[in-house]
């Protein structure tokens, strides 16, 4: 972890047209929840669809993505990464500390969002508000990591990332139970079955698959992206 | 006073007095090339992996279809409810392709060697906004083309589906204007293409998202006609309520839109939204 890098990036991301998805996307969220509210009244079924479908569906893979990438892919693209990469810094702590910035801010602009959506529309009850927003901060954790390895790793890696999100978690998830295995916003579905105890909502993967999971992944991923820029080439872009 | 040295060669420099094609021209080729741009054509091997594999997926259904056709006599997947079945990967490609077309001359600011030549702002955006548009119709065209052949070819008991063939293409095209013109608007916004990228799929995602859990929560609570104008939410549903209105044909959501000129309406409305922002971004960057 290193201040000076976390500073610099902190200021990357909140001090550009970034931001504006980073606050929009939270705040369309908070909205919708209180609409809904409007609508229909506090209703829990209404409630767990919105979390699963929308907050953890949509919203977080979309935030993962932005600050996932955003913290790293802009750099190598511009080739300004090498005025980082050349100074007596470790790769691998400028990849961690990148990765912190990130799951700080999927915290702050994902999980924290999450919680007041669902606590506007249901308060506490049965625990969904709670369960929800620690699924999201810990999934949020998982695709820091993991999206910042791909934009260590491909020059389109919101492309990939979309694809990874829409394509596998969305489409190949909603037909093959086998895939739901291998998706983060299902392990984050598990962590808020963990904690709610709603009947309107059951995680199809085990806790006891999800939580190893999430770590293995981000160790992983962690690991891989700090090796990657100890050898990263900056060739041209087409 | 030192001696002269310097001496003027002539090495033979001349004029282009050859044809000028002039404006059309100019903005034809800027088309052209940028049409080829979304496809990946005339750029690195890396640069065609992503929209070729995305046309294969769009053909996919086609060519099973056919082949379903072709062993059980009967048919598969509908022409009108091709693009609503296709749509996520309809708003990839949109997502992929649209910031490759905008973010480079924007981020490079070479806007003005464009604008020196007879191009003109407004030309330059619509050759962009051409080329987004024909690659998104071919990219719906191409498969529902293929259906209908294989349909002719296989020779069914039912009679031949020519007129939902039609209406499927017509509505391929207004799917394409609609796309091209919120994508390229949405992607000329930022100079990054990471960011132009996330923030097409950020609004199809979120759109679709809305638009679902508005359905879904207001049919439970037992507002239909309200639920049918939250599907309008998603461009794909407004672009097939136009072709139901339009065509009269079978709404492939199974639950049907709100009725009257309205879909049409809010269709127009948001492609000149688009194309305003589009245009205004472009003439700021043209002036800067």
């Amino acid at each position: 972890m290193n201040t000076v890098v976390a500073d610099i990036t902190y200021r990357a991301m909140l001090g550009r047209k970034r931001i504006l998805l980073l606050v929009l996307l939270p705040l369309a969220l908070i909205g919708v929840a209180g609409l809904l509210r409007l609508i229909g009244g506090p209703s829990e079924g209404t409630a767990v669809t919105l979390m699963k479908s929308f907050a953890v569906g949509t919203i977080l893979p979309l935030l993962g993505l932005v600050a996932g990438t955003g913290v790293i892919a802009p750099e190598i693209e511009d080739g300004t990464i090498m005025h980082l990469l050349s100074k007596p810094i470790s790769r691998p702590v400028i990849a961690f500390t990148k990765f912190v910035v990130a799951a700080s801010l999927l915290a702050l602009f994902a999980a924290v969002p999450t919680f007041l959506a669902a606590f506007l529309m249901i308060q506490t009850e049965s625990g969904i508000a709670y369960g929800f927003a620690l699924g999201a901060l810990l999934a949020g954790i998982a695709y820091a990591a993991v999206f910042l390895l791909l934009g260590v790793l491909t020059r389109h890696a919101v492309t990939i990332g979309v694809i990874y999100a829409l394509v596998w978690e969305g489409l190949v998830g909603g037909y093959v139970p086998g895939a739901r295995k291998f998706s983060i916003q299902q392990w984050a579905q598990s962590i808020a079955d963990q904690v709610s105890s709603s009947v309107f909502f059951k995680a199809d993967v085990p806790i006891g698959f999800a939580v190893p999971a999430i770590v293995i992944v981000t160790v992983a991923a962690l690991l891989i992206a700090g090796q990657r820029l100890r050898s990263l080439s900056l060739t041209g872009d087409e | 006073m030192s001696e002269q040295t310097a001496i003027i060669h002539d090495i033979g420099y001349r004029h282009y007095d050859g044809p000028r094609l002039g404006r059309g021209s100019a903005a034809r080729a800027l088309a052209v090339h940028s049409l080829r741009g979304v496809f990946g054509l005339g750029r690195t091997t890396r640069a065609k992996i992503i929209p070729f594999l995305l046309v294969a997926i769009m053909l996919l259904p086609a060519v099973v279809s056919i082949a379903v056709m072709a062993l059980v006599k009967q048919q598969g997947i509908g022409y009108t409810a091709y693009a609503v079945a296709m749509q996520a990967v309809l708003a990839i490609f949109l997502a992929s392709q649209a910031p490759y077309l905008v973010a480079p001359d924007l981020r490079f600011r070479v806007l003005p060697l464009y604008l020196s030549r007879p191009v003109t702002v407004l030309d330059y955006v619509g050759a962009k906004l051409v080329a987004m548009t024909a690659a998104l119709f071919l990219l719906l065209a191409v498969p529902l083309t293929l259906l209908y052949a294989g349909e002719l070819l296989v020779d069914l008991p039912e009679p031949v589906h020519t007129r939902e063939y039609i209406a499927s293409m017509v509505a391929a095209l207004i799917a394409a204007a609609l796309l091209a013109s919120v994508g390229l608007a949405l992607a000329s916004f930022t100079p990054r293409r990471g960011l132009g990228v996330a923030s097409v799929i950020g609004f199809y995602l979120f759109t679709s998202g809305v638009s679902g859990v508005f359905f879904a929560a207001l049919l439970a609570s037992g507002h239909e006609a309200a639920a049918k104008w939250t599907l309008l939410i998603n461009p794909f549903f407004l672009v097939d309520a136009v072709q139901v209105a339009l065509f009269g044909t079978e709404p492939s959501n199974g639950e049907g839109y709100p009725s009257g000129p309205w879909p049409a309406l809010i269709l127009l409305a948001v492609i000149a939204l688009a194309l305003t922002g589009l245009i205004a971004r472009y003439r700021k960057a043209a002036s800067s």
